[in-house]
């Protein structure tokens, strides 16, 4: 038989799945190993090989991996000594930022240190205009200049970031070249190339980002490749992008910032696949775990994409207080509201769950590991939603004795029952998770109700029709290996890369010769690293958008263009297609206001994976295995509980239940009906 | 109500209306609200109080919007009928200057009236004399809509809409944005009613009274620890031209009722420069001074802003009179906070921060391309540094208490023939002391360009840096200068095609004495 094998490195855990060519899955979770990432790679492959009883030599499909190496170097600083070089006279482009406080009210406000220091930020008198054209020409003895400097601070990674370098590369390249040349084995980040958008600060942080990351991530790359090729498994890895594209490990090598939100992009790819499987052009992926939870909106069945993004938020959550990342990214969410999320009273004498959080460590309090801080798994537990003796299918068991003190301990500061404090803690859980979806989807011109839910991470099954309620989902979806779900992602996603360049100008005025040079050079670079990846040039699809928006404007609206621009040069048909999505987004056109174009955007696509779908449940429609008393409904009397892999296709069952995973659980209250479709999906839908 | 249905109610009224709020923000063609979120949106009960304002927006519109939203619901009472929307730019009524208009939509569930959902943001135009503090008086600052109907039981006020039509320079934007400020009105009201039935309650003035008196309790609460007394700050600061102004507070405790009253007794008169502040903008200011080093956790309500009590003399420059100018009320309206904050100092010294910059610099140009085409640029703007805290140094270029972000050089190069020099911090410029103020910067351009041009900057604090703290040094005073002369000028500037600008904004004030 014949295998595929996908690896996804998450906080927790690192997940493994096999899928054999007739669509089985064989999956396997392991701890996440921090100290060495790959030890739980390898790890996770023999657990997984083992069970599916294959060799090396039957992995004759793809090799797919997500990881969360990138995210863990910023996060916890670990990255390499970097050295930044701009223009002259912009040395504290990374300090002053875009000069914003995100939060007004807080007079105690804090900012990032930058990435690279001052002292390790040097100027070069050069300079390209915003034309393009070429004013002052790189000195290479001026670079050549700060050799000693660099070595002497230990530098191993170098970020080069000059003004409207994103018209005109030549000067980056330049100094790139004499410190090429000059010290060997250093890594170069050019931000002609890694970013080339408008708006010098975001392009400045994603350059110093990726040069940060990079000489952690080469090696790390390197010994996956190696470790692979020791055990024999022939295929080159093929990595998971922030964007929901895959690409080889040496192209993601030199781009390590394109790989941040590798694993959450993944998890919206498998919710895209779903939607397609169930036919359903829209969707709201929910995905809530221990921390935080994640919501992403699918449409026509692929995950919304974002131009730009921000890493590391460092106040709540909040915009403005991380990192910006101008790269392409799948359109998330993320949510100070996760199983660990801590439930208090604050002075108006309200209950407040989140967005401090228990975290895994000491984790909830009926985790037993020292935690006393009531939180929502503690809720969960307490209603009994979950049965303390079969969390993690009975390898880790919970004190409900434990987790009812303390909720006991809220309601008597609120003067409500322990039951009445657990309900209040659910309630409100699923309230601050459909809040942040609305604000979430109307920034994006989405009407979410109506919108189908589809519910994965540990604990986005318990509270996904709370949620779905508030939402008015149409229905809540509850797809198999939900909890390996992003690594089953990468297993249904093409080879992709997805590429853009600024040219901002009017469309009146198009240049069509500067718009051949940039399209033919992004689709030079696409078609490359797809055949790195071992993609057959006459198997690349390619793809064309382009951002424009109304000129006085500064956010641009992403439109996708039928066909390659350059061979009806049509600007009318550009404009209006602008026009159209931009009345989609926000429902009114001004008139007469002129239009620009901010950048055009390739992607370069391999062929789909051939996938005979998921394996399909058994026509057997087993029984309830036992039935418990939830604190939600106490009027409902004791609630049927039954395992997951006992239901069989089209069984259908009447809410309130209950359905045990090994990982997760599934909640379906009262005034909801759940059926198994024939792909193993439970779909949950209100009764009329 | 306990915590529990109060917290999930409460939320959704706030959901409601930061949901508008981003909406907003989104689809505003004026970039001031776009780029620096200079907007409000609160949701009013039945009697006009706001209940709930969205957790995005400037200081200068909390309590403005409060105020407005009172005001036109009492101008309007038992006049409205389903369908109506009221409008008003009326400085003194709502937020200072004829640029922010209140949109304020009635919510008729059925027949009844159950509250308003209202917004204020600043327009890209008003007529008139356009950006600057240049207007003699404020009817040369542009048009003045009353209090009126914009739409009159669903249907445009004709009338109305042509007048706005006829003295606005860009009518698509402004319709634009009013169309925006319409609809989220409108949405917010069916997402109310939608709650209403959700919840199953017929109104919320139950639930407004419920959050009111919490809210108002709890700043009362959080007041009544402070120690009580009359507690006093000054701040000097000179605005374009050269003009000194004093603003001087007394923040009076009483910590029995648990109220606050911030007296602006004996600062300047009103200016004969649009830099003129009304009473709302100022109450705005201060509440936001206090409330932020207070209780700033807490939601704005009109029972958070109700135990404080904010009074200026009549014709003072923080409380001015018709027909003073008030274009450029930032100018001296961002300086509000500084005079409360040392007062405050005396009492929560750990809490407050020394003076900074106060308000950001802005610049506008107009001239013409090498091809003959005339531009003219957006205002852009520049912060300087913050004051220090007692424990943690100021930010360097980050403005404060307002919140505007600044428009990227390569932006500002690719739509006009600017060139920039420099963008950089300016070091050294902050306050030395046991914490140092934050630092500002220096921008430098030229433009590319062979006609004269036109430059309207609007610098402050050139002759005087912001003060520091406890002992705490001086942060360095700003600069401004066109080829290496110093400039101080209220009014537009013909300039040379050569010349060239340097903007030094000020540092911020240090904290406690250095060792």
């Amino acid at each position: 038989m014949s295998y595929s094998l996908a690896i996804d490195i998450g906080g927790t855990f690192t997940d493994a799945v096999l899928r054999r060519a007739d669509g089985a899955l064989i999956v396997d979770k392991t701890l996440t190993t921090h100290d060495n990432l790959l030890d739980g790679f390898f790890r996770g492959v023999s657990l997984v090989m083992e069970k599916a009883g294959a060799t090396p030599a039957d992995v004759t499909g793809v090799v797919v991996h997500a990881t969360t190496v990138v995210t863990n170097a910023l996060i916890e600083r670990k990255g390499a000594v970097t050295a930044l070089l701009v223009t002259k006279g912009f040395r504290d482009i990374l300090s002053i930022r875009n000069e914003h406080r995100y939060e007004m009210y807080d007079p105690q406000i804090e900012f990032a240190d930058p990435l690279v220091p001052r002292e390790l930020t040097f100027e070069i008198d050069e300079r390209v205009l915003a034309d393009g054209e070429q004013l002052r020409a790189v000195d290479e003895a001026e670079v050549a200049g700060l050799v000693d400097a660099i070595k002497a601070a230990g530098v191993s990674s170098i970020a080069i970031c000059f003004l409207n370098s994103f018209r005109n590369a030549a000067n980056e390249q330049a100094a790139a070249r004499v410190l090429a040349e000059k010290l060997p084995g250093v890594s170069l980040s050019l931000s002609s190339a890694v970013a080339p958008q408008i708006r010098e600060y975001p392009r400045a942080s994603t350059t110093a980002v990726n040069a940060y990351t990079a000489p952690i991530t080469e090696p790390y790359l390197q010994g996956l490749a190696a470790g692979l090729a020791k055990r024999e498994i022939g295929h080159r890895p093929l990595i998971m992008l922030s964007s929901g594209g895959i690409i080889g490990a040496e192209v993601a090598a030199r781009n390590p910032v394109r790989m941040i939100e590798s694993g959450p992009a993944a998890g919206a790819l498998a919710a895209a696949y779903f939607a397609e499987q169930l036919g359903l052009d829209r969707l709201l992926a929910f995905d809530m775990g221990g921390t935080t939870a994640k919501a992403c909106l699918i449409e026509n069945r692929e995950p919304l994409v974002t131009g730009s993004f921000e890493v590391d938020r460092i106040y709540r959550f909040m915009e403005g207080s991380g990192m910006p990342l101008t790269i392409p990214s799948v359109d998330m969410i993320e949510i100070g509201a996760g199983g660990g999320s801590i439930a208090s009273i604050d002075d108006l004498g309200l209950l407040k769950v989140g967005p401090r959080s228990a975290g895994s460590m000491p984790g909830p309090v009926c985790y037993g590991r020292g935690g006393t801080s009531p939180t929502v798994t503690d809720a969960d537990l307490v209603l009994g939603l979950l049965d303390g003796a079969k969390f993690l299918g009975g390898d880790m068991p919970l004190d409900l004795a434990g987790a009812s003190a303390a909720i006991e301990k809220l309601g008597s500061a609120l003067g409500t029952t322990t039951m009445q404090t657990a309900g209040g803690i659910f309630r409100i859980v699923a309230e601050t998770m459909a809040a942040a979806a609305r604000t979430h989807a109307t920034d994006r011109g989405f009407d979410y109700r109506g919108l189908p839910l589809l519910a994965f991470g540990g604990a986005g099954p318990v509270h996904a029709c709370a949620v779905g309620e508030l939402l008015q989902s149409a229905s809540v979806i509850f797809p198999p290996q939900a909890s390996v779900l992003s690594a089953f992602g990468t297993l249904v996603t093409p080879v992709r890369l997805d590429l853009v360049r600024s040219a901002l100008g009017r469309t009146e005025a198009m240049d069509w010769a500067d718009v051949d040079s940039i399209l033919s050079e992004l689709i030079a670079e696409g078609e490359d690293a797809l055949t790195a990846a071992g993609v057959p040039a006459d198997a690349v699809r390619l793809r064309f958008g382009a951002d424009l928006r109304y000129v006085g404007q500064q956010n641009e609206v992403a439109v996708e263009l039928p066909e390659d621009p350059r061979i009806a040069k049509d600007v009318a048909a550009l404009s209006e297609a602008f026009e159209t999505a931009y009345f989609a987004q926000y429902g009114v056109n001004p008139s007469h206001v002129p239009i620009e174009i901010v950048s055009w955007r390739v992607t370069a696509e391999g062929p789909r994976p051939e996938f005979g779908g998921v394996a399909r449940p058994g026509h057997t429609h087993g029984a309830a295995k036992s039935a418990r008393p939830v604190g939600l409904w106490p009027e409902a009397g004791d609630v049927p509980v039954y395992d997951r892999v006992a239901l069989g296709v089209g069984q259908t069952i009447a809410g309130p239940v209950i359905v045990e995973e090994r990982e997760t659980t599934i909640v379906v209250p009262p005034g909801w009906t759940v059926v198994v479709d024939d792909i193993g999906c439970l779909i949950a839908t209100r009764s009329a | 109500m306990d915590g529990i249905e109060l917290e999930i109610l409460w939320s959704n009224l706030i959901g409601i209306v930061s949901e508008q709020a981003k909406a907003l923000q989104r689809i505003a063609f004026s970039p001031v609200v776009r780029e620096a979120g200079d907007l409000a949106s609160g949701l009013f009960d039945a009697r006009g109080r706001m209940v709930a304002q969205a957790n995005t927006g400037t200081p200068g519109h909390i309590n403005s919007l409060c105020a407005a939203g009172l005001a036109l619901s009492k101008h309007f009472e038992g006049k409205l009928v389903p369908g109506d929307v009221v409008i008003t730019n009326d400085p003194w009524m709502s937020a200072g200057h004829f640029f922010d208009i209140t949109v304020l939509c009635p919510i008729f569930w059925d027949e009844r009236l159950i509250g308003y959902i209202g917004s204020t943001i600043h327009h890209t135009d008003i007529g008139g004399y356009g950006i600057g503090a240049g207007a003699r008086d404020v009817h040369e600052e542009g048009l003045w809509i009353p209090p009126s109907k914009l739409y009159e039981a669903g249907v445009p006020s004709a009338l109305l809409h042509d007048i706005i039509k006829h003295n606005v320079r860009t009518p698509d934007h402004v319709f634009g944005d009013l169309a925006a400020q319409v609809s989220s009105g409108r949405s917010g009201g069916e997402r109310l009613i939608a709650l209403c039935k959700r919840q199953g309650i017929a109104d919320i003035e139950a639930l407004s009274d419920e959050i009111i008196t919490r809210s108002e309790e709890a700043t009362r609460r959080a007041i009544r620890a402070l120690p009580a007394g009359t507690f006093r700050g000054e701040s000097r600061f000179d605005v374009p031209g050269g003009t000194m102004i004093d603003l001087k507070a007394a923040v009076t405790i009483d910590n029995q009722l648990g109220e606050v009253t911030i007296d602006f007794t004996g600062s300047s008169d009103a200016s004969p420069i649009g830099i003129n502040v009304v009473m709302n903008y100022t109450h705005a200011y201060s509440t936001f001074a206090l409330r932020s080093t207070l209780n700033p956790e807490q939601p704005n309500n009109f029972g958070s802003l109700a135990p404080i009590k904010v009074k200026a003399p009549e014709g003072s420059i923080v409380n001015a009179k018709y027909p003073s100018p008030l274009n450029a009320r930032h100018v001296v309206g961002m300086f509000v906070p500084m005079p409360i904050l040392k007062a405050l100092h005396q009492v929560i010294p750990d809490r407050v921060l020394a003076e900074g910059s106060g308000a950001v610099w802005t610049v506008q140009v107009q001239g013409k391309r090498e091809n003959g085409e005339a531009f003219t640029s957006s205002m852009f703007n520049y912060s300087g540094g913050m004051g220090a805290r007692a424990a943690k140094p100021g930010p360097s270029a980050t403005c404060y208490p307002t919140g505007v972000a600044a428009v990227p050089v390569e932006i500002l190069e690719a739509v006009m023939p600017i060139v920039f020099d420099r963008r950089e911090l300016r070091v050294g410029s902050g306050g030395e002391g046991r914490v140092r103020g934050g630092d500002g910067q220096i921008i430098g351009f030229h433009m590319r360009t062979s006609s004269p041009w036109l430059l309207n900057a609007v610098p402050s604090r050139l002759d005087r840096g912001p003060e520091g703290l406890d002992g705490g040094e001086e942060g360095a005073a700003g600069r401004f200068l066109v080829n290496g002369q110093p400039i101080s000028e209220v009014r537009k500037m013909a300039m040379e095609p050569g010349d060239v600008v340097l903007l030094e904004t000020p540092g911020g004030g240090g904290y406690g004495a250095a060792a």
